[in-house]
């Protein structure tokens, strides 16, 4: 375990490093991921400012859905992003054995080289938007932050599951580099009240991908809007984020009896 | 061999080339038969939300409002464009000499690469979602005028071609160009109006718009879909929205026709 | 007769501009740019005649390429003046490359993801030639180059060898009367390399067509060219037959032993030997003059005094070459430039 944390360490300080030598696309590419993560609030903000609205949801209440989801994104990102292009890269130029050749758990060792600093972009984004709702909706009760934490974690392990799900998809469709979108369209649910959305898609979202959950339920617990039952939907986002896991050990598992 | 004629084989075979070359990958392309409807889903249930019991929003009537977004998710698939990947790539990898030594302008070859590019993407994306919208979703996908329609998608895609071509066409002097594009594709992707239509934008960011590419790519088109067009509170007929995106095509085409000069110097000068 | 390319006094200068490595330099470099000239070719001028092969030599970067360039028309020269099949190649570009082929080892004519026979049809028809000539032409150059059986499957899963070869057909289809080529054999094993050769030496005699040939092989200019061009540092240092450079450089050969035992104290160098290189006791690289003593004599005259695990015999390097006819220059030899075969015992 602890060897283990030393080379996550160590694959992070590195990441790091190279991203400082190469300041000005570092620079760049955060700003530009920031920009068109942090941008999607604008739909809202237009939609709101034309004098419509979600109904039951004021504006700082919608942003604070999306900046939730968008701080997610952006963590999971960081720890998971670089998964599925390096997966796919592998796996169409058929090095993956590189890979299953360190005397480490491919996965994690995956996991623990693509770390994404690009990403702290559209971290720190979504915590500026965040702190900014946060200010404007009704004041938020010191324990409500403690269920919201608990389903920021949740929120970020479907986050994680689906980037699995995708790298793990590329092991059978080797060279589509549009398998992201895939992932992109369905998180779209996960950007706005999720009561907006017919009670099958709803259920969907919560129960099979639960992408429903990113956003609106930790957003709902600072708002004091979740019951206990609600906390049952912590279950399904792990079980996803395993499944995911999953997925992807199994398609190793298969490369290593095709390839092997 | 007559110009024309020789033109016209040409484009014949290079579209030809080009459908087999991306062919191998149509199974690629049939990622947008799931995320073109699921992008449409999220923006009917958003805007059916929004809309609430309130008939119309910045003039634009519910039924208006879901064409519309069905009609710019299918014109993005005919009008798809490539050219700036592709030229900086062959700027970066240097194989835009090949071109230069063949007997043929590399812009006309890139035009009717995308031209089987997107025969492609009409039966594989276009198709595909056109018939799920129409028999699964129930939405009315006929457009107000089949001509004005066919027209303004076909100035869209040169439109989007000469725009892409002359962003393409700055990696003959900038080293890195990937991050001119990705940051002209956001704000495309803004001001396309793919997310939210153009109406809902500030006044003065509307007026803008005329003079900025962006409303001509797909804005344009799929508002001439619906038969009714404004912006910035100026309402136009569907021949004058035509008009204008030719006005657009024209003036796009000459500017780029100045680019690409400067950057034939700046090739043959440094062979970049 | 007139020349079928005529080259006076070409110049080639092109500025290009430092660029910071910092960020702080980068922004810096935005406003004030450092300007940095480089002469890329000076004064160079030579006529070639029709159905001649010229090999032109030269290390990398000594501007092989840009002259390459200019005589195609991709690269404008500075000042001075080329003719080529009257055409001035930077004019008239259409009419121009209608009549010349070219094909660079590390740029692909070739699309991809899909069999060379449907680029074959793109520049069928991307230089008008007709149905009866492509059909006639495509059967003789399969033929000779033995592609019939590859020219249907994916590009991508060709060798690289079968690759270069549809490149050739690429640029031959359209019946250049001048064929550029630039390290055409880079990378090929051997027998590419012969096949392709081949097939250069029976285009030029067949249809008298001319050709320039930059190269880092020696190899390929001395079973091709009978004129060789050698520049380096932008300028032409040797423009003569071929005999008169291989009488120039003599028969010399690179021998590279690998010992089993310490050669300390041991002499190498006599009248037809030279020390080349000697990292160790174990290792060294001579150079032998084959016309004084046969390879094989030379062999067993080390193998009789000396235990050795592996030997290499090599042509010698274009960076030698270069440095024998630029006379007391002194830089590494260029292991990697040649071809080489390696036994082992």
């Amino acid at each position: 375990m602890k060897r283990y944390f030393k080379i996550y360490w160590t694959c992070m300080r590195s990441a790091f490093l190279a991203a400082i030598a190469y300041r000005m696309d570092f620079i760049v590419s955060s700003i530009i991921t920031l920009v068109g993560n942090v941008l999607f609030p604008l739909v809202t903000l237009l939609i709101y400012r034309s004098g419509a609205s979600f109904p039951g949801w004021t504006l700082y209440e919608v942003l604070l859905i999306q900046s939730v989801f968008t701080m997610s994104g952006g963590l999971a990102n960081l720890i998971f992003g670089g998964v599925l292009w390096t997966t796919m890269s592998h796996i169409r130029e058929g090095s993956f054995e590189v890979i299953l050749l360190k005397p480490l758990n491919p996965l994690f060792f995956i996991v623990a080289t693509t770390f994404s600093p690009d990403s702290i972009g559209v971290l720190v984004g979504g915590i500026a938007l965040f702190l900014f709702s946060v200010a404007h909706v009704d004041a938020i009760p010191l324990l409500s932050w403690l269920p919201f934490a608990a389903l920021f974690a949740a929120g970020t392990a479907v986050m994680a599951g689906i980037t699995l799900m995708m790298a793990a998809m590329s092991f059978k469709w080797v060279g589509n580099s549009r398998i992201s979108e895939l992932a992109d369209s369905v998180l779209h649910f996960g950007k706005y009240p999720l009561p907006i959305f017919p009670k099958s898609i709803q259920a969907v979202m919560t129960l099979v991908i639960p992408v429903g959950m990113v956003g609106f339920l930790p957003a709902s617990a600072l708002l004091g809007r979740v019951e206990a039952t609600d906390f049952a939907a912590v279950l399904p986002c792990f079980l996803f984020m395993a499944a995911g896991a999953w997925i992807y050990r199994h398609m190793i598992r298969l490369y290593e009896g095709v390839g092997g | 061999m007559s110009g024309f004629k020789h033109q016209w084989r040409v484009f014949k075979t290079v579209a030809d080339v080009t459908y087999k070359e991306w062919g191998a990958y149509r199974t690629h392309s049939m990622v947008s038969i799931i995320v073109g409807p699921v992008y449409f889903v999220v923006q009917y249930f958003i805007w059916t939300a929004v809309y609430g019991d309130q008939s119309s929003l910045q003039g634009i009537e519910l039924s208006q409002m879901i064409r519309y977004f069905g009609a710019t998710a299918l014109i993005g698939y005919l009008i798809m464009d490539f050219a700036d990947w592709n030229l900086s790539m062959l700027v970066r990898t240097g194989k835009f000499l090949t071109f230069h030594l063949r007997p043929i302008h590399h812009r006309s070859f890139a035009l009717f690469q995308k031209v089987g590019h997107r025969l492609l993407g009409f039966l594989f994306e276009f198709l595909p979602c056109l018939l799920i919208f129409i028999f699964i979703f129930g939405v009315d996908m006929r457009p107000a005028s089949y001509l004005w329609s066919f027209l303004s998608v076909a100035l869209a895609f040169l439109m989007n071609f000469y725009v892409n071509y002359t962003i393409g066409l700055t990696s003959f002097w900038l080293v890195q160009s990937s991050g001119i594009r990705s940051a002209f594709i956001l704000v495309a992707g803004i001001f396309s109006g793919a997310l939210i239509p153009l109406d809902f934008f500030p006044q003065w960011l509307q007026i803008l718009q005329f003079f900025l590419p962006f409303q001509y790519i797909v804005y344009m088109p799929a508002m001439v879909f619906t038969g009714q067009y404004s912006l910035g509170g100026i309402q136009l007929a569907m021949e004058q929205v035509v008009g204008l995106q030719a006005v657009a095509v024209l003036i796009t085409f000459g500017m780029n026709e100045l680019v690409r000069r400067r950057a034939m110097k700046q090739f043959t000068a440094v062979g970049a | 007769m007139r020349p079928v390319i005529d080259v006076q006094h070409l110049t080639k200068t092109y500025r290009t501009y430092k660029r910071g490595a910092g960020m702080g330099q980068t922004i810096r470099s935005f406003f004030r740019r450092e300007e940095v000239i480089v002469h890329a070719v000076k004064d160079i001028s030579f006529a070639i005649g029709q159905g001649e092969i010229c090999g032109v030599l030269g290390p990398n970067g000594a501007g092989k390429s840009t002259t390459i360039k200019m005589l195609c028309g991709a690269l404008y020269p500075t000042s001075g003046d080329i003719q080529v099949l009257g055409f001035s190649p930077s004019r008239d570009r259409k009419r121009y490359v209608s009549r010349i082929g070219a094909v660079f080892g590390q740029k692909s004519q070739l699309i991809w993801d899909i069999p060379p026979i449907d680029s074959f049809h793109m520049n069928k028809a991307i230089y008008g030639i007709s149905d009866a000539d492509f059909k006639s032409r495509l059967e003789e150059l399969a033929e000779l180059l033995d592609i019939a059986h590859v020219m249907e499957k994916p590009t991508r899963v060709l060798s690289l060898g079968e690759r270069m070869k549809c490149e050739f057909v690429m640029a031959m289809l359209h019946r250049p009367d001048v064929l550029f080529l630039d390290e055409p054999t880079i990378g090929l094993d051997v027998v590419a390399k012969v096949k392709i050769r081949e097939f250069v030496r029976e285009m030029n005699r067949k249809q008298r067509m001319t050709c320039i040939l930059t190269t880092h092989d020696l190899e390929d200019v001395e079973e091709l060219a009978q004129r060789v061009i050698v520049i380096n540092h932008g300028e032409k240092v040797f423009d003569d037959s071929l005999q008169r450079l291989q009488l120039f450089l003599g028969d010399k050969k690179l021998v590279r032993f690998t010992f089993t035992d310490s050669t300390r104290g041991a002499h190498f160098e006599n009248a037809y030997t030279r020390v080349i290189e000697r990292p160790s006791d174990l290792q060294i690289t001579l150079e032998v003059d084959t016309s004084l003593i046969s390879i094989s004599e030379f062999i067993e005259s080390i193998a009789r005094k000396h235990h050795f695990s592996d030997i290499a015999v090599k042509e010698l390097p274009i960076q030698q070459v270069v440095m024998k006819l630029y006379e007391g220059e002194q830089s590494p030899p260029d292991m990697q430039s040649t071809p080489e075969v390696s036994l082992s015992r």
